[in-house]
């Protein structure tokens, strides 16, 4: 009996090795943080040493697919495979990005004796974010979208000095906290229903047609909170804007990729596994007649990029205007599920690619200009083209690529998502994003107005950029306009990360 | 050298000059010497050229090496079917000769640059369009697709129109320029239309597959006809570029470029991509196709021959004689002539490029005069310039021990076997009579430019031989025009290995009664004759190899006989003053004119095109004014009620419609942003109230 658990336990080990890659990256920042009292520059750089490594890890294991810590034969409470490790690899890399950018970011500085404790929160945080992309059980997932969010309140208010800080930080917390009371509520009912916490089961359960009536779409709805949450889709998107707004900038930027990917991987997996009935040699799901997800998601992906493109219009801020930018993306990206297709997830896989390298420059130059200018209201970028004409013409082309148009990685991003829409003939859906994009247009350009065509309103010399920053923004810039081009390496990846364990 | 390896060489010297132009283009103003990394680039890429030309042609010599990717693959499009757009390269002996030309005379020419653009303001600028129009012209000798071809086509298009123009504030060079890049317009439309008839026919842009579908026996919309008129379309494109008649107007004013300009773009560049697509798509034309390619080729080799005897503008008869050898070049592909028609654009390249550089030798020399009648006499003071033009301008003549000789010799010769096959002479007709006028117009050039006295004493003064960076170009190119590279025997170019191993003429993919008749496979009847002759190539069928066998000595004595009548007329003219030229010229004083006029082509364009144009406009304005107005005016009370309606109407209704949308959107964006109190109590209680909502309306 020994033995066999132990060997349980070793093959266990070996699936999560990037995990373990990670938790020692924790473990080394908090030791590094302790030993080196004074200089602790190059904290930065073991995160980043050890991120490195666990992306080696991951693109070793990429392909395969397998439970970990199995509780019967078949079941397990986390899933390797290659949808998991996509999203995975992607968290992974925004991490670095993230991390550059906390290395250039004056917000961060002046926070220098509180480094170690930054960096290992970040890490704390990334790793629950792993953990989301592959639980296959309503206890893990719970936790791990604890640990992430818990991490994430302490960060958002990471200057303590700043009253606008900590007044995201505890807005934050008293949100997350109310929603992942609401999400816990929702598990335990399915749990009461059910008798079992690991989504395979539930969904043999449900097969079995044993889980039936309003309780369970209650408790399917009330879990659905806890994501969308975390992935601000409205009606529970109202936190975004202001801890958006009040957040570090490298911290905004974190939230608005990384912890929306580990939410969507979560929700998509969520939706797979426990509704799945079969899936079509097109690659169409046929769910189990419990709860309408198609209208579910139609609606609330609507409403959130409606929602999110209209309140946009009226944004002075930079910080904000991204951050009801980004709920209008989580809207389109919905759209990419509610085709439930292997289309669609392609679809938002490569939307999110493209989204992440975009919205992250986007960010950068914010940060990059905030750091000069020491403002983030657009009625300061005026005149901005002729001061730094570096920055402004990045800040045009991740602007344009954020509206989707040719020839931007943005463009790919929607034309796969309405191709896909287009596909599952749900044609008036993709009119209304249609005419989403073309509201989008208005406060992105909006920006460019402002930095091109307006006058200066005060006199200032030119804004200097820092070699780094510059070749930093080359690095995010190239694949946006290469993606534009040249797509097929993107699509080709899509396509090799669709699937799912077991299906 | 692997076939990978060789991929990747060929992609570096497709990408080397983009480098090179982005370099210069960026770094150009705070870096003065930044056009040594241009020129170093394009050694760089010259002599990776030299390698893969020697790799391909002595390891590969009849393999080609193709790789592709898929540029664009969309999968299943709903109402267009499964749309996948590859890319790729080919490489094989027709493009690692090209390439070696055109990096080969990039490079000259950029050497070249360095003085003659000496103290120009733009001066790193101008190597940064030499550096893009280096890269468009190496993508269309690489591209192994129509739609890649079409890009660089594209492109080629746009830096010669940078460059024509490059000297912009004079209005006659700005001018130029946007006559290049519109009279191109004009070819590229046909060109896209036939790309696009391809591409619904077959769905693919790739030459091979469009050839093999073709033998298949898949034709455009299912007809042979239609298969004429896509090789006839796709040859408007060669039209444009290589300034074939009637749309070679734009050349002669392209020489308001800087002379090493006019150097890349006659012998390198732009104009031989037209012809390079003639020989990329030769296997789909059908003979109709051809006969049209023929006649135009005739017409542009013949009119520009007469224009450029009596021009005066040292650039302007080099000009018009690139017109009248690219005309033979097609003319040759039109006659199925097609190895001597390509090995006529390598010679042509490199004497044509000799005989551009030598004349912006002379121009530099001169202080920018280009006025032959006010030169004489510099070969004295030039010597290298002068040998040199001396040799190119003996083979352009196609005089013996020269290259042009060779190429030159083979189109006449695979006219006259056309003729003696077909019956349709008139092209070996034109072909010799267009060979006596190119010495003549050659040598009058010549004489009057560097032999006698001179007309122009200050400047003679003045003049003086160009630097080692201009001489040395101007050496090179001589001894790339001797006949030694290309074969051993000065008379017989088949005897070299470029003729009769290195280029093939292709197999041909039509069908078999859309061919001409020496065109057609052999039956099998002849497989005996076929074993006999085993050594020698068959090009297309027996009757042909002996038509073109008989025609070898009867069209090498006639081309001879007339080039060298012809030189003699010009030294009797010009040198020894035998004939008084004025007085010849006033008995003949029609023909004259038209020749001194240019057929007065761009008078014709101006009046039938631009005016018909503005006439039309008129007419319009005209039909305005008198009938529109007159109903207007007539109707005018009761438009006046109407409007007054219709006001109201666009003011309250339409108006209000665009402000509303404007308006209704930003309302509810101003709604939504009620929401955001910053509260976050009345955050929760919405969350609760829009979950209630939701549970209600999925119960």
């Amino acid at each position: 009996m020994n033995t066999i658990s132990l060997n349980y336990l070793v093959d266990s080990l070996k699936l999560i090795k990037p995990e373990i890659a990670l938790s020692i990256t924790l473990v080394l920042i908090v030791l590094v943080d302790l030993i080196m009292n004074k200089d602790k520059k190059f904290l930065p750089y073991v995160f980043v040493a050890g991120l490195l490594v666990t992306v080696y890890l991951l693109i070793e294991q990429f392909s395969t697919s397998a439970f970990a810590f199995t509780t019967a034969p078949n079941l397990g409470m986390v899933i390797i495979d290659p949808f998991g490790n996509f999203f995975k690899l992607l968290i992974a890399f925004a991490t670095i990005i993230v991390i550059m950018f906390s290395v250039l970011s004056n917000e961060i500085k002046e926070g220098l004796d509180r480094q170690g404790e930054y960096y290992a929160l970040m890490s704390g945080m990334i790793l629950g974010m792993f953990l989301m992309a592959s639980s296959a059980d309503l206890i893990l997932i719970y936790v791990s979208l604890e640990l992430v969010s818990l991490s994430s309140y302490v960060l958002a208010g990471f200057n303590k000095n700043h009253v606008r800080n900590s007044e995201a930080s505890l807005k934050y917390v008293i949100y997350g906290g109310i929603s992942s009371g609401i999400m816990l509520f929702g598990i335990s009912i399915l749990y009461g229903l059910t008798g079992s916490t690991n989504l395979y089961e539930i969904n043999s359960l449900i097969q079995a047609s044993q889980v039936h009536g309003l309780t369970f779409i209650v408790a399917s709805v009330l879990i659905f909170v806890g994501m969308g949450f975390k992935i601000s889709a409205a009606p529970f998107h109202f936190w975004t804007p202001d801890v958006y707004e009040g957040s570090p900038i490298p911290i905004t930027a974190y939230l608005s990729i990384a912890s929306k990917a580990a939410g969507f991987a979560l929700l998509i997996r969520f939706i797979k596994i426990t509704f799945i009935q079969s899936v079509d040699p097109n690659g169409f799901w046929h769910l189990l007649n419990v709860i309408d997800w198609k209208t579910f998601f139609i609606i609330i992906s609507i409403l959130t990029m409606t929602l999110g493109n209209f309140a946009a219009l009226w944004q002075n801020n930079m910080k904000r205007l991204l951050a009801y930018s980004s709920i209008a993306h989580a809207g389109y990206l919905l759209l990419g599920l509610t085709v439930l297709s292997n289309e669609g997830i392609m679809a938002i896989i490569i939307y999110f690619v493209v989204y992440g390298i975009m919205n992250l420059g986007a960010f950068l130059v914010v940060m990059l200009i905030a750091n000069k200018l020491g403002s983030e209201e657009i009625d300061d970028y005026d005149g901005l083209g002729s001061k730094a004409p570096f920055l402004s013409v990045s800040l045009a082309i991740f602007l344009v690529s954020l509206t989707g148009l040719p020839p931007t990685a943005g463009f790919i991003g929607k034309l796969y998502i309405f191709m896909a829409l287009v596909d599952a003939k749900m044609i008036a859906v993709a009119v209304i994003a249609l005419l989403n994009t073309v509201v989008s247009l208005y406060y992105y350009i909006r920006v460019l107005k402002h930095i091109f065509l307006n006058d200066p309103q005060k006199e200032t010399q030119v804004l200097s950029t820092s070699v780094a920053s510059v070749v930093f923004l080359v690095v995010l810039i190239t694949p946006v306009l290469l993606f534009g081009i040249y797509f097929t390496p993107l699509v080709d990846l899509a396509k090799s990360s669709i699937s799912l364990m077991g299906f | 050298m692997t076939e990978p390896m060789m991929i990747n060489l060929a992609l570096a010297i497709l990408f080397l000059p983009l480098l090179g132009f982005l370099v210069t283009l960026l770094f150009g103003k705070r870096i003065k010497s930044i056009y040594t990394f241009e020129i170093a680039i394009i050694i760089l890429a010259f002599v990776g050229a030299v390698v893969l030309l020697f790799t391909k042609l002595s390891y590969y010599q009849n393999t080609d090496i193709v790789s592709q990717v898929s540029w664009i693959n969309l999968g299943n499009v709903p109402l267009l079917g499964n749309t996948t757009i590859d890319i790729g390269i080919l490489i094989d002996n027709i493009s690692v000769l090209m390439i070696f030309v055109v990096t080969l005379i990039s490079m000259l020419v950029h050497i070249f640059s360095i003085v003659y653009m000496e103290g120009d303001r733009l001066y790193n600028r101008y190597f940064a369009y030499l550096g893009i129009f280096t890269f468009s012209m190496t993508g269309i000798v690489f591209t192994h697709n129509m739609l890649m071809m079409y890009i660089f086509w594209e492109l080629v298009g746009l830096s010669s129109y940078l460059l024509i123009g490059f000297w912009y504030e004079k209005k006659s060079a700005s001018d130029a320029g946007k006559k290049a890049f519109i009279v191109n317009r004009v070819g590229d439309l046909g060109m896209l239309s036939g790309i696009l008839l391809l591409y619904t026919t077959y769905h693919t842009f790739t030459f091979s597959q469009i050839f093999s579908q073709i033998a298949a026996g898949h034709f455009p919309l299912n007809s042979e006809f239609w298969l004429t008129v896509t090789g006839i379309l796709l040859f408007c494109g060669a039209i444009g570029k290589s300034a074939q008649f009637p749309l070679h107007v734009w050349l002669p004013d392209a020489m308001e470029g800087p002379t090493p300009v006019s150097a890349l773009i006659h012998a390198a560049t732009m104009v031989a991509a037209g012809v390079y697509l003639v020989v990329r798509i030769f296997p789909l034309l059908t003979s109709g196709a051809l006969m049209f390619i023929a006649v135009i080729g005739m017409l542009s080799a013949f009119i520009p021959a007469t224009i450029a005897l009596t021009q005066n503008d040292i650039k302007k008869v080099l000009a018009y004689s690139t017109i009248s050898q690219l005309g033979y070049m097609v003319m040759g592909l039109g006659v199925g002539a097609y190895k001597f028609a390509f090995f006529h654009l390598i010679t042509h390249a490199f004497f044509k490029a000799l005989l551009f550089l030598g004349s912006g030798s002379v121009i530099h020399a001169m202080h920018h005069e280009q006025d032959i009648t006010k030169m004489g006499g510099l070969r004295k003071k030039m010597p290298i310039t002068y040998a040199t033009f001396l040799i190119a301008s003996l083979a352009i003549s196609g005089i013996p021990l020269t290259s042009g000789f060779l190429s030159k010799d083979g189109i006449l010769q695979g006219s006259f076997a056309f003729g003696s096959l077909t019956g349709y002479w008139i092209f070996a007709f034109v072909g010799f009579l267009v060979a006596m006028m190119t010495a003549f117009y050659m040598f009058r050039l010549l004489i009057l430019t560097f032999h006698g006295e001179p007309r122009d004493h200050h400047k003679y003064e003045h003049a003086h031989e160009s630097p080692f960076t201009m001489a040395m170009p101007l050496a090179v190119l001589a001894v790339l025009s001797i006949f030694i590279w290309y074969t051993p025997n000065p008379f017989n170019p088949e005897q070299g290995a470029i003729l009769s191993n290195w280029i093939k003429t292709p197999q041909l993919v039509t069908p078999q009664d859309s061919r001409f008749n020496f065109m057609k496979s052999e039956l099998p009847a002849n497989v005996a004759v076929q074993q006999v002759t085993q050594n020698s190539e068959v090009m297309y069928s027996e009757s042909y190899t002996q038509a073109l066998e008989g025609a070898h000595i009867p069209s090498l004595l006639l081309s001879l006989t007339l080039a060298g009548l012809g030189i003699l007329i010009a030294f009797s003219f010009y040198q020894w003053k035998k004939v008084d030229v004025d007085k010849l010229a006033d008995s003949i004083k029609p023909l004259y004119k038209l020749s001194y006029n240019k057929w007065y082509f761009d008078e014709i364009y101006g009046a039938v095109f631009v005016g018909g144009t503005l006439l039309l406009s008129r007419a319009l304005a005209w039909f305005d004014q008198y009938i529109v107005d007159g109903i207007v005016n007539g109707a005018a009370t009761v438009t006046r009620a109407v409007s007054r309606f219709s006001g109201k109407f666009d003011n309250v209704v339409v108006d209000g419609m665009v402000n509303g949308t404007a308006y209704v959107s930003g309302f509810i964006g101003l709604i939504f942003r009620r929401f955001q109190t910053g509260k976050v109590q009345t955050y929760i209680v919405l969350v609760v109230f829009s979950l209630v909502i939701l549970l209600f309306i999925f119960k």
